[in-house]
């Protein structure tokens, strides 16, 4: 689903943590998603996959109490998260599993970007 | 399984009823259709398209001599085609239009003249399906072994953007033929919609069964989509009522909607078709501004219509001169409240068509599902920049001409479709637009109007901002700007196909032909996560460079920003290794210019 991700300002006031971190573990994974039905070559047609609960190792922290790991889930979204994937995670207060924000997770913003926001 | 088929011009008719069909279209293959399809069969040998067409539109034509007439030229990819059309389609058939392909394919014998009724669905080909009495411990039932069972509740499909026949599959009927399977959510007296499908993939007929056993009592009634209600004010006092998304339902089958007009307090009770939708020709009492409470009942709950579903409006209540000088699109469903009623407000934007003329950089994609328009429009941009200059033009009272292209069915040529918009654009609470907007300055009185205008034209004339917003392809748009035929082409890894991507990406840049690519789907996202290319998603493709002996493709994010690291500013513009793109992308699309 390649809808541009949601406008920084509308996300960031949602996020408790803000933190560049790794994907270290896949936990699990939910139920798939209902798959959409599309012409072949059909581009932006809303599919999403499964939501996934991962654990993050936390490189540093940009906004939120200070912590080295966390584990949170990935809601039904269009990308999907494996081992190794980095970047800013934007994370809300659920308990006790964060939700990750952006449509995207880590490629939803580039982290210059999240840094300029948070400092302005 | 898609359908892929050889015949060109075949292909290019089944494209143009597979886009129409998918776009929310009422579109199915009936008589007339079919003749169409199976004329581009029946050409060859020294027959043209025209003439086939001719000859099985001769009076008085049995439908024995049609299927004669098909056969004789008929090639053995051809007749692969049809059975993919049949087998794999996705455009709904009426059973005379899949009669009479099935007895060209030879899967069926002719009975009769030109009407002759057939076997629909494939249903014929095995045990029908028989589902137990109630649902109390799920569905089941039997079936011809091997089957998988499809299913969807389309009590609460029109909650969602659910077609009747987006089903999952529940169960699969074991070596005695039995299967037990089932759907979530599904509460007392909810429409289940089922079908089977045989270990060849094919699909037999629709059962639908209302769900018992569950509870005492129904207590769910009938969802209503208050999106989809149109309004049109018409002649003599009547306001006309459609299904605005006619592939999808208002409600669930049978479900009765009462109307009461809130000006006249009149009140009128319709029941929806058995595809969930208003019966032909449905009008309502009333004039333009007047709204209607709409309530509904599934015969179990709310029989009274106390409780309202929602309220609906006729366009055209704005008093003179404040209101709108063109009737606008509808918002996407994701920005409609409840009640069908905007999120969000609109605002008249009155900057320049153009700021020295359309660049590729101008186009920026708004929060909708469209990323195949804006694309294509940057594509386009790039490569014939006069065609857009062309398809638009302010006509000096606030409003705008934007002509498409629209291929006719019958001839196969191309004609202008002139749709008229005014600068009215949907916009966030701090100002800037919802959809499609220029990069730059987005304030009302200078934002560069070229591509957010052509946006709101190709919604209008697609139906809504809803049409437009779930998927698509850019060979369709290139096709309705410049007349010509889109084309596309499978992208994959395998060094042959790499060759031949590669020299007719150079071969459309060259020539300055639109040319954009569209990445891989659902199941492929792992693979994209922090390459800075984007799943599902289109791309403008700018250009090529090869350097040391590497091929590299440039494209554009019509986002405006976000690419793979590396290149430069983040305009959303790359450079990728052939290789790379070879890996992340499935389709390269393009017209001749």
């Amino acid at each position: 689903m390649a809808i541009p991700p949601e406008p920084l300002a509308e996300i960031l006031p949602h996020a408790t943590w803000v933190v560049e971190a790794e994907v270290a573990e896949v936990l699990a994974s939910g139920p798939e998603a209902p798959k959409l039905s599309a012409p072949p070559g059909w581009t932006d047609t809303g599919q999403k996959v499964a939501s996934q609960r991962v654990r993050l190792k936390v490189l540093r922290v940009l906004r939120g109490k200070d912590v080295q790991e966390l584990v949170v889930d990935k809601p039904v979204a269009g990308y999907a998260l494996r081992t190794g994937n980095k970047g800013p995670f934007l994370l809300d207060g659920s308990q006790p599993h964060p939700v990750i924000l952006g449509r995207y997770g880590p490629d939803s913003y580039a982290l210059a970007k999240l840094e300029s926001a948070l400092k302005g | 399984m898609p359908v892929r088929i050889s015949d060109s011009r075949l292909s290019s008719l089944y494209a143009t009823l597979q886009t129409n069909h998918a776009r929310g279209g009422n579109e199915q293959i009936d008589d007339a259709k079919v003749v169409q399809l199976l004329a581009a069969v029946a050409d060859g040998a020294g027959v043209s398209f025209d003439k086939a067409l001719g000859q099985l539109k001769a009076p008085g034509l049995s439908r024995a001599e049609q299927v004669g007439i098909v056969q004789k030229n008929m090639s053995a990819s051809e007749k692969k085609d049809l059975v993919q059309i049949l087998d794999a389609g996705t455009v709904p058939m009426t059973p005379s239009a899949r009669a009479f392909i099935e007895a060209v394919v030879g899967r069926a014998t002719v009975s009769g003249g030109g009407s002759a009724g057939g076997t629909t669905g494939g249903g014929a080909a095995y045990g029908p399906l028989k589902i137990s009495a109630d649902q109390k411990n799920g569905i089941s039932g039997t079936v011809a072994p091997g089957s998988t069972i499809e299913a969807i509740n389309i009590t609460t499909a029109p909650g969602g953007r659910l077609h009747m026949d987006d089903t999952m599959v529940i169960a699969k009927a074991d070596n005695a033929g039995k299967f037990l399977g089932s759907l979530p959510d599904v509460k007392e007296g909810d429409l289940i919609r089922l079908r089977a499908r045989d270990a060849s993939g094919k699909p037999g007929d629709w059962v639908t069964i209302r769900a018992t056993g569950i509870s005492a009592s129904d207590t769910r009634n009938a969802v209503v989509a208050m999106q989809r209600i149109g309004l049109t004010a018409g002649t003599a006092g009547k306001v006309n009522v459609e299904n605005i998304n006619s592939s999808r339902q208002v409600s669930e089958p049978g479900a009765k909607l009462q109307f009461t007009n809130t000006r006249t307090n009149e009140k009128k009770v319709v029941t929806l078709n058995d595809q969930g939708s208003f019966p032909e020709g449905f009008t309502l009492n009333g004039q333009a501004g007047d709204t209607f409470s709409v309530s509904a009942t599934d015969g179990k709950n709310n029989t009274a219509f106390s409780t309202e579903a929602g309220r609906v409006s006729v366009p055209g209540s704005a008093p003179a001169g404040t209101g709108d000088l063109v009737k606008d699109p509808a918002l996407h469903k994701d920005e409609l409240n409840a009640d069908g009623t905007p999120r969000f407000s609109k605002k008249t934007f009155k900057g320049p068509l153009f700021n020295n003329g359309p660049t590729f950089d101008d186009v920026k994609q708004g929060q909708i599902g469209d990323c195949y328009f804006p694309s294509a429009m940057a594509a386009l941009a790039k490569s014939d920049p006069d065609a857009i200059q062309k398809m638009i033009k302010s006509n000096g009272d606030g409003t705008y001409t934007v002509t498409f292209k629209e291929q006719d069915y019958a001839t196969g040529r191309f004609k202008d479709v002139a749709v008229k918009v005014d600068g009215d654009l949907y916009v966030r609470s701090y100002g800037g637009p919802l959809y499609g907007s220029s990069n730059g300055d987005t304030s009302p009185d200078r934002m560069e109007m070229w591509f957010p205008l052509i946006e709101k034209a190709y919604a209008t004339w697609q139906g809504s901002y809803d049409t437009i917003g779930n998927g698509g392809m850019s060979s369709d748009v290139f096709e309705h700007v410049l007349g010509k035929p889109g084309r596309d082409m499978t992208v994959s890894t395998s060094s042959s196909t790499q060759d031949r991507v590669w020299s007719q990406l150079k071969k459309a840049v060259d020539n300055k032909w639109p040319v954009s690519a569209g990445t891989h789907g659902e199941s492929q996202e792992a693979l994209y996560t922090n390459s800075g290319v984007y799943a599902d998603h289109s791309y403008s493709v700018l250009g090529y460079e090869e350097r040391n002996g590497e091929r590299y493709v440039q494209l554009r994010n019509p986002w405006g920003e976000s690419e793979p690291s590396g290149n430069g500013a983040n305009d959303g513009v790359f450079l990728l290794k052939m290789a790379d793109f070879s890996k992340l992308y499935q389709t390269l699309m393009w017209a001749e210019g």
